[in-house]
């Protein structure tokens, strides 16, 4: 799976859930600072993420540290890389 | 000096409309807002009747989302007719953040649709695809809290949670609040939401009129001697309770004041009316008012539909106020709409205190064991200057608030 597949599914989550433009979603944008999600939306980004590709992420360290949405997207390059079974669930 | 209570703004989210406007057309033209539900066919195997409302989408996408991602189905009713009676009664928004402002608003549940949601989840074992908001939904507290957040009211917040006297117990407190000073304005009233489960609730006690029927629009029919039980709907009414000389201040359309308030329990039974208590409950509302039993104009009835209720309501209001007071329920029109009841048909009190006329009891043809009260069949013209607006719920509960036309 590349890198543009990964972008578009983690950024469908924050469409969906937190009613972002494509536009708006960018790898340098801040999670809290820029795109003003609170503690509640975090964990919401969670669940999101975790029906999308089909992995518990509740108790993934990493997740709870991405800071950016180009954070996000590097942490999913990497758990693909590590699983490449949850590319087929997309 | 004493502290009086008065109404300075009323919204409403209704099965006749989402507006007092449309409610009270709605109303005057003895439309009813009861329709079969097809859509629950799976769950009861036939069409049971009920009054559901509809909300514009773009409207409530106008809700900013972080208010709106923990609001089931009844806070986003109370919060829209929230918009509607804090716009009409003018209150400048700065006021919100002062701590002076308290948000009381009831309901039975605080989502029935998100509580089967959450329960639904768990027994298909997909309880971590619940979002964090979920549990927000459903609390008892919602409404209060999500109209809290949506204007940013910062002081006393409290819910009533007692069922179809939600609403009136709210509004009861917003009065006290006001007269004991720990509030200048509140934000107060009910809201509810209905579901196949909560129809079911009723339909277990043989208190729904769950007959199949091509005219559900007369299922409802409280005081009428073939009444069926009650049929089920959903709304919000939230009023904007300010203190007298603080409304007057700013000078505000002033609607009527809440004269005097009583809620008592029956202590012995959770679902049979308690006639005596709840003529009691009339009584020590009318005493709080200073008002007399022969100085009442009108009586908003809690009645529903149900054998047991509204003989019992009947006969309470015929020992306090005697047989020459109109009396009527808009349960015909509405569906009973629960928790929010209280508080949305008080919507339509001021309407008749506004018009002076009294709107009849929709589908009411025959009186047989309600007989003794004046229940008109047909819209009055009556002065209504003092009325008496009953909530009954279960638990026992009772709740009667008499509203007073200002001078």
């Amino acid at each position: 799976m590349n890198r543009d597949a990964i972008v578009k599914a983690v950024n469908s989550i924050f469409i969906e859930r937190f009613e972002f433009e494509e536009a708006d979603l960018t790898p340098e944008k801040h999670i809290l600072d820029d795109l003003g999600l609170d503690s509640l939306d975090i964990v919401d980004m969670i669940v999101g993420l975790q029906q999308k590709f089909g992995i518990m992420l509740r108790e993934n360290k990493e997740i709870r540290e991405v800071k950016t949405l180009g954070d996000v997207y590097a942490l999913f390059e990497k758990l693909i890389a590590e699983h490449p079974e949850l590319a087929e669930k997309l | 000096m004493n502290r009086r209570a008065v109404v300075t703004g009323i919204g409403v989210v209704s099965p006749l409309g989402n507006s007092v406007k449309e409610l009270w057309e709605g109303l005057l033209a003895n439309r009813s807002g009861v329709r079969a539900m097809p859509e629950w066919f799976d769950h009861f195997g036939k069409n049971i009747a009920n009054a559901p409302v509809s909300v514009d989408p773009v409207q409530v996408k106008q809700i900013n989302r972080k208010v709106r991602r923990t609001m089931g189905n009844a806070a986003l009713f109370s919060g829209l007719a929230a918009q509607e009676a804090v716009l009409s009664s003018g209150l400048d928004p700065a006021l919100f953040t002062t701590g002076r402002v308290a948000c009381v608003i009831g309901s039975t549940v605080g989502s029935a649709s998100s509580m089967t949601d959450a329960c639904t989840a768990e027994a298909e074992g997909r309880r971590d695809d619940l979002s964090a908001c979920h549990f927000f939904r459903l609390m008892s507290h919602s409404s209060a809290f999500n109209v809290a957040d949506m204007f940013g009211i910062n002081g006393i917040q409290l819910a009533p949670c007692s069922a179809c006297a939600s609403g009136l117990q709210a509004l009861g407190a917003a009065q006290e609040l006001i007269r004991l000073g720990k509030a200048d304005v509140v934000i107060s009233g009910g809201s509810d939401e209905t579901t196949s489960l909560v129809a079911s609730s009723f339909q277990l006690l043989y208190a729904l009129a769950e007959r199949e029927t091509p005219e559900p629009d007369k299922l409802a029919r409280p005081f009428d001697a073939n009444r069926e039980g009650l049929v089920c709907a959903e709304g919000a009414g939230i009023l904007v309770v300010e203190e007298y000389e603080h409304a007057k201040a700013r000078g505000a359309n002033i609607l009527f004041e809440l004269a005097g308030y009583a809620t008592n329990c029956s202590g012995w039974h959770v679902s049979h009316s308690d006639e005596a208590q709840i003529a009691n409950c009339m009584r020590t509302a009318l005493a709080d008012a200073g008002i007399n039993a022969e100085d009442v104009d009108y009586v908003s009835a809690h009645a529903t539909g149900t054998k047991v209720g509204d003989a019992a309501e009947a006969a309470a209001i015929r020992s306090v106020l005697g047989g020459n007071v109109p009396v009527s329920s808009l349960k015909g029109h509405l569906g009973h709409t629960l928790g929010a009841s209280g508080a949305l048909e008080l919507a339509a009190v001021h309407g008749m205190m506004q018009h002076g006329v009294v709107l009849p009891t929709r589908n009411l043809e025959q009186v047989d064991d309600c007989s003794g009260i004046l229940l008109p069949r047909q819209l009055m013209d009556h002065k209504v200057r003092v009325c008496i607006k009953n909530s009954i719920a279960f638990g026992g509960v009772n709740a009667s608030l008499v509203c007073k036309a200002i001078d």
